[in-house]
């Protein structure tokens, strides 16, 4: 049977599914518009609208179809791209290279990136000063505005931020799409506990040396948005590690494996955000009654968040980025969207509507500067 | 070890000194540790080639130690202070506790080692290990209520994934510290 007709408990109608995306129709219009389009850059109103059209078409299938993943995971790689395209077109515009060098350090020009923040806290606290060499009101990415943002969406989402705000994590979930079944099958769940490893180490070290050791040493992101110059060995061998980083853990092994390896065995914010999963008020909730133990979700889960125990237990773990793939693999709709305190298996439709509207609305939000801008670029280039 | 000696039935005043006699016998130790690894620096790093090559050589034995700590399973067996548990008298057992966990040939030891031995003076040295004793014998300090902490597994599995991550990071300094050594000649 076809998996849209299975999951017929999340579909609606055409005009239904209109009427629930007339508020992300207009919300995301004034945000992106500011109010009014300015007509003198045709290709900038071009832009907003290309951007405006992709956001609310894929909204509005979420609801007609049913389908969470599916349509959540298009907007998620293209703000990968797009921001990463954008980051990398102000790095060449500003210093005609995306190498750093020492002054820029000296003079706080490092865009801003939220991966920073776990390594920021015991620093900030013993010493009253920022660690890293950026900007903390002006300019572009500067310090507060991503705190706050991250911080806002850690606090409603949790570890939903990794699979609805993270402008890195649809590097590797694009590349863990491209087969179509896995390679690599066994791998042991003790790795799901590396992140917390790599958060406790680079929180300690970033601490003792006041460096943000995680951008300095490992962060595999260095390959598409900046990196140091390489002008000795210590600067070669920091390009190797961040490179290798790259290939491996968001290119090859995604492919492979069919998960998201980076966020999964590297990423230290995903640790933080997998503790905030305790107090945020939406979770992916489990209705034993109606689960079959067929385990197709353990299968899919990007993440590692699910394990047969867990079906059989009927919670998720501390792990999931509430990415929607269980959900949109379960036949029997047993796994849902849900409110912590609401039972299993009630209200399953509100509260994806509520959840989805949140999620989206601040995927939408966060990514339209950079989908614009990228837009805008390309239509320059094409007309 | 350490833990059942603190966690035991004895009162506070008795473990506090416990404690006490511990932690000072530690520092002891490492005081004669800071000067014989400085002497032992200052005797081997008096050729460049060898101050610029011997520490990344170390830097690399240091993170093979840390990570055959990681993926060996015979750290669960063995017991460093088995000596311990001969000695009658009681007064004696957080003093021999002290040398024995100061000297036990640890990861960490061979890291400070180093340190001492690459240091410019000999104050810097003791320095060094005055900071390295501050900082280790924090870690004994929630030790008693360890017994007490739920999900120890998880915590044991993500401190030994963050030792064999330490580990891959020495080696990579390590290498990265020879291959600097021997193009700076």
């Amino acid at each position: 049977m076809d998996n849209n007709l299975i999951n017929s408990t999340f579909r609606k109608s055409f005009g239904k599914s209109l009427l629930y995306a007339l508020p992300m129709f207009l919300i995301t219009f004034m945000f992106m518009t500011g109010g009014r389009l300015n007509f003198s850059d045709p290709m900038a109103v071009m832009a907003t609208l290309i951007a405006f059209l992709l956001v609310n078409v894929l909204y509005f299938l979420m609801h007609y179809t049913g389908k969470t993943d599916r349509y959540r995971v298009v907007l998620f790689i293209i703000f990968a791209l797009t921001l990463s395209y954008t980051l990398i077109k102000n790095m060449v515009e500003i210093r005609s290279s995306m190498s750093f060098s020492r002054s820029d350090i000296l003079e706080c020009k490092i865009p801003f990136c939220h991966l920073v923040i776990p390594m920021m806290i015991l620093p900030a606290a013993f010493t009253k000063s920022i660690i890293f060499p950026g900007s903390i009101l002006n300019g572009f990415a500067n310090i507060s505005s991503m705190v706050v943002l991250w911080l806002v969406a850690t606090l409603v989402l949790g570890r939903g931020f990794c699979s609805w705000g993270c402008f890195y994590g649809g590097w590797d979930d694009g590349f863990s799409r491209m087969r179509k079944k896995p390679a690599i099958r066994k791998i042991n769940e003790i790795w799901r506990w590396m992140p917390f490893a790599i958060l406790f180490m680079v929180a300690l070290t970033a601490a003792l040396t006041l460096v943000p050791t995680y951008c300095d040493w490992i962060c595999p992101f260095k390959a598409v948005t900046e990196f140091e110059k390489v002008t000795s060995v210590e600067s070669a061998a920091k390009a190797g590690v961040f490179l290798s980083l790259f290939i491996g853990l968001v290119v090859v092994l995604p492919i492979l494996t069919k998960k998201r390896t980076q966020c999964s065995f590297l990423c230290p914010l995903g640790a933080v955000n997998s503790l905030s999963n305790k107090i945020t008020p939406f979770t992916v909730k489990i209705d034993k009654a109606a689960c079959s133990e067929c385990f197709k979700c353990v299968e899919v889960c990007p993440l590692f968040a699910l394990t047969k125990e867990d079906i059989k237990a009927g919670k998720v773990s501390i792990f999931c980025s509430k990415c929607g793939k269980c959900v949109d693999a379960c036949s029997k709709n047993a796994i849902h969207y849900g409110i912590k305190g609401v039972p299993a298996g009630t209200l399953k439709n509100f509260l994806r509507n509520l959840f989805l509207f949140v999620s989206f609305l601040f995927m939408a939000i966060f990514s339209a500067g950079a989908v614009i801008s990228t837009l805008h670029s390309l239509l320059k280039l094409i007309f | 070890m350490f833990p059942y000696l603190m966690a035991g039935s004895a009162g506070v005043r008795r473990i506090t000194i416990d404690l006490s006699l511990f932690l000072f016998t530690r520092f002891v130790v490492y005081f004669f540790l800071a000067t014989l690894s400085w002497y032992f620096g200052q005797a081997l790093f008096r050729n460049p080639l060898a101050r610029n090559l011997v520490p990344g050589l170390l830097y690399i034995v240091f993170a093979i130690m840390l990570v055959w700590y990681s993926i060996s399973n015979s750290r669960r067996n063995k017991c460093p202070a088995k000596i311990v548990t001969t000695v009658n008298d009681r007064r004696l057992v957080p003093v021999l506790l002290g040398v024995v966990n100061s000297l036990g040939f640890c990861p960490a030891l061979f890291l400070i080692l180093t340190k001492g031995a690459t240091q410019g003076t000999l104050f810097q040295s003791y320095m060094a290990f005055f900071a390295f004793f501050v900082g280790s014998s924090l870690w004994f300090l929630p030790l008693p209520l360890a017994g007490k902490v739920r999900k120890k597994e998880v915590l044991k599995t993500i401190g030994i994934l963050a030792t064999g991550l330490a580990g891959i990071i020495f080696m990579i300094k390590g290498i990265t510290n020879l291959i600097g050594g021997i193009l700076n000649g």
